[in-house]
Protein backbone atom coordinates (compact mmCIF):
# COMPACT_ATOMS: atom_id res chain seq x y z
CA UNK A 1 0.00 0.00 0.00
CA UNK A 2 2.93 2.64 0.68
CA UNK A 3 2.58 5.93 2.05
CA UNK A 4 0.01 7.96 0.48
CA UNK A 5 1.58 10.85 -1.23
CA UNK A 6 -1.64 12.31 -2.60
CA UNK A 7 -5.00 11.18 -1.68
CA UNK A 8 -5.92 7.33 -1.08
CA UNK A 9 -8.77 6.22 -3.75
CA UNK A 10 -8.83 3.31 -4.49
CA UNK A 11 -7.39 2.66 -0.73
CA UNK A 12 -10.89 4.65 0.40
CA UNK A 13 -13.24 2.26 -0.97
CA UNK A 14 -12.09 -0.59 0.23
CA UNK A 15 -11.41 0.49 3.45
CA UNK A 16 -15.27 1.60 3.36
CA UNK A 17 -15.65 -2.08 2.18
CA UNK A 18 -13.50 -3.62 5.07
CA UNK A 19 -11.12 -4.64 2.49
CA UNK A 20 -7.95 -3.69 3.76
CA UNK A 21 -5.22 -5.51 6.34
CA UNK A 22 -5.02 -3.97 9.34
CA UNK A 23 -2.09 -2.10 8.46
CA UNK A 24 -4.03 -0.62 5.22
CA UNK A 25 -6.72 0.31 7.70
CA UNK A 26 -4.57 2.15 9.92
CA UNK A 27 -3.03 4.06 7.05
CA UNK A 28 -5.65 5.18 5.54
CA UNK A 29 -7.15 6.20 9.19
CA UNK A 30 -3.46 8.38 9.53
CA UNK A 31 -4.62 9.82 5.98
CA UNK A 32 -7.75 10.86 7.06
CA UNK A 33 -7.52 12.41 10.20
CA UNK A 34 -5.05 15.03 7.92
CA UNK A 35 -7.59 15.16 5.40
CA UNK A 36 -10.67 16.56 5.05
CA UNK A 37 -10.99 16.19 1.56
CA UNK A 38 -10.99 12.19 2.04
CA UNK A 39 -13.00 12.78 4.99
CA UNK A 40 -15.93 14.29 3.00
CA UNK A 41 -15.62 11.64 0.18
CA UNK A 42 -15.71 9.05 2.62
CA UNK A 43 -18.93 10.31 4.70
CA UNK A 44 -20.32 10.91 0.47
CA UNK A 45 -20.19 7.32 0.25
CA UNK A 46 -21.23 6.10 3.54
CA UNK A 47 -24.29 7.92 3.00
CA UNK A 48 -24.52 6.51 -0.31
CA UNK A 49 -24.02 3.10 1.33
CA UNK A 50 -27.31 4.19 3.76
CA UNK A 51 -29.32 5.53 0.55
CA UNK A 52 -28.86 1.95 -1.75
CA UNK A 53 -29.64 -0.06 1.71
CA UNK A 54 -32.72 1.57 2.18
CA UNK A 55 -33.82 1.48 -0.79
CA UNK A 56 -33.28 -2.78 -1.07
CA UNK A 57 -36.15 -3.99 -2.09
CA UNK A 58 -37.79 -7.83 -0.46
CA UNK A 59 -38.14 -9.89 -3.02
CA UNK A 60 -40.60 -13.10 -1.59
CA UNK A 61 -41.25 -13.31 -5.63
CA UNK A 62 -38.47 -14.88 -5.92
CA UNK A 63 -38.81 -17.87 -3.64
CA UNK A 64 -42.39 -18.45 -5.84
CA UNK A 65 -40.11 -18.57 -9.05
CA UNK A 66 -37.93 -21.07 -7.50
CA UNK A 67 -40.14 -23.47 -6.48
CA UNK A 68 -41.96 -23.15 -9.69
CA UNK A 69 -38.88 -24.03 -11.80
CA UNK A 70 -38.48 -27.30 -9.11
CA UNK A 71 -42.60 -28.14 -9.27
CA UNK A 72 -42.10 -28.27 -13.05
CA UNK A 73 -38.78 -30.39 -12.68
CA UNK A 74 -40.36 -32.82 -10.41
CA UNK A 75 -43.59 -32.61 -12.45
CA UNK A 76 -41.94 -33.74 -16.07
CA UNK A 77 -40.68 -36.25 -14.24
CA UNK A 78 -43.96 -37.79 -13.13
CA UNK A 79 -45.46 -37.91 -16.35
CA UNK A 80 -42.29 -39.96 -17.99
CA UNK A 81 -43.26 -42.44 -15.05
CA UNK A 82 -46.61 -42.13 -16.14
CA UNK A 83 -46.05 -42.81 -19.14
CA UNK A 84 -43.98 -45.45 -19.00
CA UNK A 85 -47.26 -47.67 -17.39
CA UNK A 86 -48.41 -47.51 -20.16
CA UNK A 87 -45.54 -49.52 -22.30
CA UNK A 88 -43.60 -46.33 -23.56
CA UNK A 89 -40.61 -47.33 -22.06
CA UNK A 90 -37.90 -45.87 -24.29
CA UNK A 91 -39.55 -42.58 -24.07
CA UNK A 92 -39.52 -42.88 -20.49
CA UNK A 93 -35.47 -44.06 -20.68
CA UNK A 94 -34.46 -41.35 -23.03
CA UNK A 95 -36.25 -38.62 -20.51
CA UNK A 96 -34.57 -40.24 -17.42
CA UNK A 97 -31.27 -39.99 -19.25
CA UNK A 98 -31.92 -36.51 -20.17
CA UNK A 99 -33.32 -35.10 -16.43
CA UNK A 100 -32.35 -38.31 -14.03
CA UNK A 101 -29.06 -37.03 -12.22
CA UNK A 102 -25.77 -38.75 -11.99
CA UNK A 103 -26.93 -38.43 -8.43
CA UNK A 104 -29.34 -40.96 -8.86
CA UNK A 105 -27.16 -43.50 -10.51
CA UNK A 106 -24.13 -42.03 -8.62
CA UNK A 107 -25.56 -42.57 -4.79
CA UNK A 108 -26.88 -45.95 -6.01
CA UNK A 109 -23.96 -47.10 -6.91
CA UNK A 110 -22.18 -45.46 -3.80
CA UNK A 111 -24.56 -47.39 -1.77
CA UNK A 112 -23.77 -50.17 -3.28
CA UNK A 113 -20.15 -49.62 -2.94
CA UNK A 114 -20.20 -49.44 0.63
CA UNK A 115 -22.14 -52.86 1.22
CA UNK A 116 -19.50 -54.57 -1.02
CA UNK A 117 -16.64 -53.06 0.56
CA UNK A 118 -17.85 -54.25 3.67
CA UNK A 119 -18.62 -57.67 2.57
CA UNK A 120 -15.34 -58.08 0.91
CA UNK A 121 -13.11 -56.71 3.49
CA UNK A 122 -14.50 -59.17 6.21
CA UNK A 123 -16.17 -56.69 8.32
CA UNK A 124 -19.38 -56.69 7.87
CA UNK A 125 -20.13 -55.27 11.29
CA UNK A 126 -17.79 -53.28 13.21
CA UNK A 127 -19.57 -54.70 16.24
CA UNK A 128 -21.32 -57.46 16.56
CA UNK A 129 -24.37 -57.56 18.72
CA UNK A 130 -28.22 -58.20 18.32
CA UNK A 131 -29.14 -56.06 21.06
CA UNK A 132 -30.36 -52.62 19.57
CA UNK A 133 -29.85 -50.50 22.74
CA UNK A 134 -26.31 -51.82 23.04
CA UNK A 135 -25.71 -50.97 19.40
CA UNK A 136 -27.50 -47.53 19.88
CA UNK A 137 -25.10 -46.78 22.34
CA UNK A 138 -21.83 -47.66 20.19
CA UNK A 139 -23.09 -45.74 17.69
CA UNK A 140 -24.16 -42.80 19.58
CA UNK A 141 -20.61 -42.54 21.24
CA UNK A 142 -19.25 -42.15 17.69
CA UNK A 143 -21.90 -40.28 15.89
CA UNK A 144 -24.02 -38.03 17.65
CA UNK A 145 -27.41 -38.45 17.37
CA UNK A 146 -27.30 -41.76 15.18
CA UNK A 147 -30.15 -43.56 14.41
CA UNK A 148 -30.50 -46.21 16.71
CA UNK A 149 -31.43 -49.68 14.89
CA UNK A 150 -34.67 -51.48 15.71
CA UNK A 151 -34.51 -55.11 16.81
CA UNK A 152 -34.56 -58.06 14.60
CA UNK A 153 -38.20 -60.33 14.13
CA UNK A 154 -39.77 -62.04 11.51
CA UNK A 155 -36.84 -63.90 10.31
CA UNK A 156 -34.60 -60.88 10.40
CA UNK A 157 -31.98 -61.18 12.72
CA UNK A 158 -29.68 -57.89 13.81
CA UNK A 159 -26.24 -58.19 13.87
CA UNK A 160 -24.44 -55.68 14.45
CA UNK A 161 -23.30 -51.83 13.63
CA UNK A 162 -21.24 -49.47 11.74
CA UNK A 163 -20.78 -45.93 10.84
CA UNK A 164 -20.61 -45.26 7.43
CA UNK A 165 -20.29 -42.40 5.03
CA UNK A 166 -22.92 -41.82 2.57
CA UNK A 167 -23.35 -38.80 0.13
CA UNK A 168 -20.72 -37.01 2.15
CA UNK A 169 -22.67 -37.45 5.38
CA UNK A 170 -21.76 -40.07 8.28
CA UNK A 171 -24.62 -42.44 9.00
CA UNK A 172 -25.77 -44.68 11.40
CA UNK A 173 -25.81 -48.67 9.74
CA UNK A 174 -27.42 -51.24 11.18
CA UNK A 175 -26.90 -55.27 9.73
CA UNK A 176 -29.76 -57.59 9.55
CA UNK A 177 -29.53 -60.95 8.03
CA UNK A 178 -32.18 -62.66 6.04
CA UNK A 179 -31.52 -66.51 5.45
CA UNK A 180 -28.28 -66.37 3.83
CA UNK A 181 -28.10 -62.87 2.59
CA UNK A 182 -26.87 -59.39 4.99
CA UNK A 183 -28.83 -56.48 4.80
CA UNK A 184 -26.96 -53.16 5.34
CA UNK A 185 -29.65 -50.41 6.22
CA UNK A 186 -28.35 -47.05 6.68
CA UNK A 187 -30.35 -43.94 8.34
CA UNK A 188 -30.04 -40.51 9.20
CA UNK A 189 -32.58 -38.42 11.02
CA UNK A 190 -34.09 -35.95 7.58
CA UNK A 191 -37.30 -33.55 7.59
CA UNK A 192 -38.12 -35.09 4.33
CA UNK A 193 -41.98 -36.07 4.49
CA UNK A 194 -42.07 -40.13 4.31
CA UNK A 195 -41.55 -41.98 1.40
CA UNK A 196 -42.48 -45.82 0.81
CA UNK A 197 -39.78 -48.20 0.26
CA UNK A 198 -40.19 -49.07 -3.67
CA UNK A 199 -36.80 -51.41 -3.80
CA UNK A 200 -35.01 -51.81 -7.10
CA UNK A 201 -32.77 -53.84 -8.75
CA UNK A 202 -29.26 -52.61 -9.84
CA UNK A 203 -26.48 -54.89 -11.18
CA UNK A 204 -26.49 -57.70 -8.52
CA UNK A 205 -27.79 -55.28 -5.36
CA UNK A 206 -31.24 -54.75 -4.90
CA UNK A 207 -31.36 -51.06 -2.99
CA UNK A 208 -34.22 -49.20 -1.78
CA UNK A 209 -34.73 -45.68 -0.51
CA UNK A 210 -37.28 -44.61 2.12
CA UNK A 211 -38.11 -42.35 4.69
CA UNK A 212 -40.33 -42.87 7.82
CA UNK A 213 -41.02 -40.61 11.24
CA UNK A 214 -38.08 -38.23 10.59
CA UNK A 215 -35.51 -41.12 9.64
CA UNK A 216 -34.35 -41.39 5.94
CA UNK A 217 -32.80 -44.47 4.86
CA UNK A 218 -30.88 -46.62 2.02
CA UNK A 219 -31.15 -50.73 2.05
CA UNK A 220 -29.04 -53.20 0.21
CA UNK A 221 -28.56 -56.40 -0.12
CA UNK A 222 -28.48 -59.19 -2.42
CA UNK A 223 -31.60 -60.40 -0.98
CA UNK A 224 -34.98 -59.76 -3.01
CA UNK A 225 -37.04 -57.00 -3.25
CA UNK A 226 -39.62 -58.98 -1.23
CA UNK A 227 -37.36 -59.02 2.00
CA UNK A 228 -36.08 -55.67 1.49
CA UNK A 229 -40.27 -54.45 1.60
CA UNK A 230 -40.49 -57.00 4.76
CA UNK A 231 -37.71 -55.31 6.42
CA UNK A 232 -38.52 -51.81 5.51
CA UNK A 233 -42.16 -52.78 7.08
CA UNK A 234 -40.37 -54.85 10.24
CA UNK A 235 -38.46 -51.06 11.31
CA UNK A 236 -41.15 -49.07 10.63
CA UNK A 237 -43.57 -51.11 12.82
CA UNK A 238 -40.36 -51.02 15.51
CA UNK A 239 -40.19 -47.37 15.10
CA UNK A 240 -44.10 -46.50 16.00
CA UNK B 1 -37.72 -51.96 -14.75
CA UNK B 2 -41.00 -50.24 -12.66
CA UNK B 3 -39.28 -49.95 -9.92
CA UNK B 4 -36.26 -48.27 -11.39
CA UNK B 5 -37.55 -45.77 -13.16
CA UNK B 6 -39.92 -44.97 -9.44
CA UNK B 7 -36.36 -44.78 -8.06
CA UNK B 8 -35.21 -42.56 -10.33
CA UNK B 9 -38.08 -40.42 -10.25
CA UNK B 10 -37.55 -39.98 -6.61
CA UNK B 11 -34.02 -39.42 -6.70
CA UNK B 12 -35.05 -36.42 -9.12
CA UNK B 13 -37.68 -36.10 -6.27
CA UNK B 14 -34.93 -35.28 -4.08
CA UNK B 15 -32.63 -33.44 -6.00
CA UNK B 16 -34.43 -31.21 -6.91
CA UNK B 17 -35.65 -30.37 -2.88
CA UNK B 18 -32.11 -30.21 -2.43
CA UNK B 19 -31.56 -27.66 -5.18
CA UNK B 20 -34.35 -25.68 -3.32
CA UNK B 21 -32.45 -25.80 -0.07
CA UNK B 22 -29.15 -24.88 -2.14
CA UNK B 23 -31.06 -21.76 -3.97
CA UNK B 24 -33.48 -20.30 -1.25
CA UNK B 25 -31.50 -18.47 0.46
CA UNK B 26 -29.99 -16.69 -2.81
CA UNK B 27 -33.52 -16.27 -4.85
CA UNK B 28 -34.31 -12.65 -3.66
CA UNK B 29 -30.61 -11.90 -4.18
CA UNK B 30 -30.66 -13.57 -7.83
CA UNK B 31 -34.41 -11.67 -8.46
CA UNK B 32 -32.55 -8.32 -7.58
CA UNK B 33 -29.01 -8.74 -9.64
CA UNK B 34 -31.52 -9.53 -12.91
CA UNK B 35 -33.97 -6.51 -11.84
CA UNK B 36 -30.53 -4.55 -12.12
CA UNK B 37 -28.95 -5.62 -15.56
CA UNK B 38 -32.39 -6.06 -17.67
CA UNK B 39 -34.35 -3.38 -16.55
CA UNK B 40 -37.77 -4.93 -17.17
CA UNK B 41 -39.78 -6.72 -14.65
CA UNK B 42 -41.04 -9.27 -17.22
CA UNK B 43 -37.43 -9.95 -18.53
CA UNK B 44 -35.68 -10.09 -14.71
CA UNK B 45 -38.51 -12.95 -14.06
CA UNK B 46 -37.59 -14.89 -16.92
CA UNK B 47 -33.96 -14.45 -16.62
CA UNK B 48 -34.73 -15.57 -12.74
CA UNK B 49 -36.58 -18.56 -14.08
CA UNK B 50 -33.96 -19.69 -16.48
CA UNK B 51 -31.25 -18.91 -14.07
CA UNK B 52 -33.15 -21.59 -12.24
CA UNK B 53 -33.04 -24.04 -14.26
CA UNK B 54 -29.78 -23.75 -15.98
CA UNK B 55 -28.44 -23.83 -12.01
CA UNK B 56 -30.45 -27.19 -11.37
CA UNK B 57 -28.56 -28.84 -14.04
CA UNK B 58 -25.59 -27.97 -13.21
CA UNK B 59 -25.57 -27.49 -9.28
CA UNK B 60 -24.35 -31.00 -8.62
CA UNK B 61 -20.83 -30.19 -10.27
CA UNK B 62 -21.04 -26.96 -8.03
CA UNK B 63 -17.75 -27.02 -5.66
CA UNK B 64 -17.02 -23.63 -5.39
CA UNK B 65 -17.07 -21.65 -1.75
CA UNK B 66 -19.89 -19.54 -2.84
CA UNK B 67 -23.20 -20.86 -3.59
CA UNK B 68 -24.14 -17.19 -3.60
CA UNK B 69 -21.27 -16.30 -6.22
CA UNK B 70 -22.29 -19.41 -8.07
CA UNK B 71 -25.91 -18.45 -8.68
CA UNK B 72 -25.34 -15.11 -9.17
CA UNK B 73 -22.78 -15.40 -11.79
CA UNK B 74 -25.54 -17.46 -13.58
CA UNK B 75 -28.10 -15.42 -13.42
CA UNK B 76 -25.45 -12.25 -15.07
CA UNK B 77 -24.67 -14.57 -17.60
CA UNK B 78 -28.43 -15.29 -18.46
CA UNK B 79 -28.98 -11.64 -18.30
CA UNK B 80 -26.56 -11.41 -20.98
CA UNK B 81 -27.82 -13.55 -23.38
CA UNK B 82 -30.60 -11.18 -22.95
CA UNK B 83 -29.12 -8.01 -23.98
CA UNK B 84 -27.13 -9.26 -26.27
CA UNK B 85 -30.77 -10.09 -27.96
CA UNK B 86 -32.21 -7.29 -27.16
CA UNK B 87 -29.79 -4.34 -26.81
CA UNK B 88 -27.41 -5.24 -29.23
CA UNK B 89 -26.43 -1.54 -30.56
CA UNK B 90 -27.20 0.36 -27.23
CA UNK B 91 -23.92 2.15 -27.13
CA UNK B 92 -24.93 3.60 -23.65
CA UNK B 93 -24.04 -0.17 -21.87
CA UNK B 94 -20.23 0.64 -22.32
CA UNK B 95 -18.58 1.04 -19.58
CA UNK B 96 -18.24 4.95 -19.05
CA UNK B 97 -14.39 6.25 -18.21
CA UNK B 98 -14.76 8.76 -16.40
CA UNK B 99 -12.24 12.17 -16.60
CA UNK B 100 -10.12 11.94 -13.97
CA UNK B 101 -10.83 11.06 -9.86
CA UNK B 102 -13.73 12.35 -8.45
CA UNK B 103 -13.26 15.56 -7.13
CA UNK B 104 -14.43 15.86 -3.35
CA UNK B 105 -17.67 17.22 -3.05
CA UNK B 106 -19.05 19.92 -1.06
CA UNK B 107 -19.93 18.88 2.36
CA UNK B 108 -23.27 19.34 1.86
CA UNK B 109 -22.68 15.85 -0.40
CA UNK B 110 -23.95 13.47 2.30
CA UNK B 111 -26.51 15.85 2.98
CA UNK B 112 -27.80 15.89 -0.30
CA UNK B 113 -27.54 12.03 -0.34
CA UNK B 114 -30.16 11.70 2.95
CA UNK B 115 -32.72 13.67 1.67
CA UNK B 116 -32.69 11.06 -1.53
CA UNK B 117 -35.51 8.68 -1.70
CA UNK B 118 -35.68 4.88 -3.22
CA UNK B 119 -37.31 6.08 -6.13
CA UNK B 120 -34.59 8.58 -7.10
CA UNK B 121 -31.75 5.97 -6.43
CA UNK B 122 -33.45 3.62 -8.76
CA UNK B 123 -33.87 6.39 -11.61
CA UNK B 124 -30.37 7.46 -11.00
CA UNK B 125 -29.15 3.68 -11.16
CA UNK B 126 -30.59 3.47 -14.27
CA UNK B 127 -29.12 6.19 -15.96
CA UNK B 128 -25.87 4.22 -15.25
CA UNK B 129 -24.21 1.60 -17.15
CA UNK B 130 -24.93 -1.64 -16.57
CA UNK B 131 -21.21 -2.87 -15.40
CA UNK B 132 -21.31 0.04 -12.70
CA UNK B 133 -24.88 -0.79 -11.45
CA UNK B 134 -24.41 -4.52 -11.34
CA UNK B 135 -21.40 -3.57 -8.84
CA UNK B 136 -23.02 -1.04 -6.93
CA UNK B 137 -26.03 -3.16 -6.07
CA UNK B 138 -23.80 -6.36 -5.74
CA UNK B 139 -21.22 -4.42 -3.38
CA UNK B 140 -23.95 -2.07 -1.37
CA UNK B 141 -27.44 -3.95 -1.32
CA UNK B 142 -26.10 -7.59 -1.72
CA UNK B 143 -23.08 -7.02 0.45
CA UNK B 144 -20.48 -9.69 -1.01
CA UNK B 145 -17.11 -9.35 -0.89
CA UNK B 146 -14.43 -7.92 -3.23
CA UNK B 147 -13.72 -11.38 -3.88
CA UNK B 148 -17.35 -12.68 -4.71
CA UNK B 149 -17.33 -9.90 -6.90
CA UNK B 150 -14.73 -10.97 -8.39
CA UNK B 151 -16.47 -14.43 -8.92
CA UNK B 152 -19.16 -12.93 -10.29
CA UNK B 153 -18.24 -10.91 -13.13
CA UNK B 154 -15.19 -13.27 -14.38
CA UNK B 155 -12.63 -10.18 -12.80
CA UNK B 156 -9.67 -9.71 -10.93
CA UNK B 157 -10.09 -8.14 -7.85
CA UNK B 158 -8.46 -4.78 -8.75
CA UNK B 159 -10.57 -4.79 -11.67
CA UNK B 160 -13.58 -4.83 -8.64
CA UNK B 161 -12.06 -1.68 -6.62
CA UNK B 162 -11.59 0.36 -9.84
CA UNK B 163 -14.83 -0.42 -11.03
CA UNK B 164 -17.07 0.11 -7.53
CA UNK B 165 -14.71 3.49 -7.12
CA UNK B 166 -16.06 4.72 -10.65
CA UNK B 167 -19.28 3.72 -10.00
CA UNK B 168 -19.59 4.85 -6.89
CA UNK B 169 -18.40 8.24 -7.64
CA UNK B 170 -20.98 9.08 -10.79
CA UNK B 171 -23.92 7.36 -8.77
CA UNK B 172 -23.21 10.20 -6.34
CA UNK B 173 -23.08 12.65 -9.71
CA UNK B 174 -26.18 11.14 -10.75
CA UNK B 175 -28.05 11.86 -7.68
CA UNK B 176 -26.84 15.20 -6.69
CA UNK B 177 -24.68 16.75 -9.44
CA UNK B 178 -21.98 17.49 -10.13
CA UNK B 179 -19.69 17.89 -7.60
CA UNK B 180 -17.39 19.92 -9.76
CA UNK B 181 -20.04 22.32 -10.78
CA UNK B 182 -20.46 23.40 -8.05
CA UNK B 183 -17.08 24.02 -6.86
Amino acid sequence: MGTFEEHPRGALHAYLDKELSLEGSLEVEAHLAECAACRRELETYRALRRLMQSAKASAPEAESALLKVTRSVRARRRRAVALSGFGAMAAAALVALMLVPKLGDGVVREVAAVHARALDSGRSVEIASSDPVALGQWLSARLPGAVPPTAGGDGFALRGARVDSLEGRPVATAVYQVRSHLVDVFAWPSTEKDMEPRPSVSGRWTVCRWSHAGVAYWMVSDAGTDDLKALAALIKDRRT
Amino acid sequence: MDSAVTESWLCVDDESREFERFARPHAAAALRLARTLVRNEADAQDVLQDSFLRAFRHFRGFSGESPRAWLLSIVRNVSFTLWRKRERDDPGEAEATLDGEPDPGPSAEAQLLEACDAEQLHAALDRLPGLHREVLVLREMEECTYREISEILGVPIGTVMSRLSRARAQLVRELVGDPRSKN
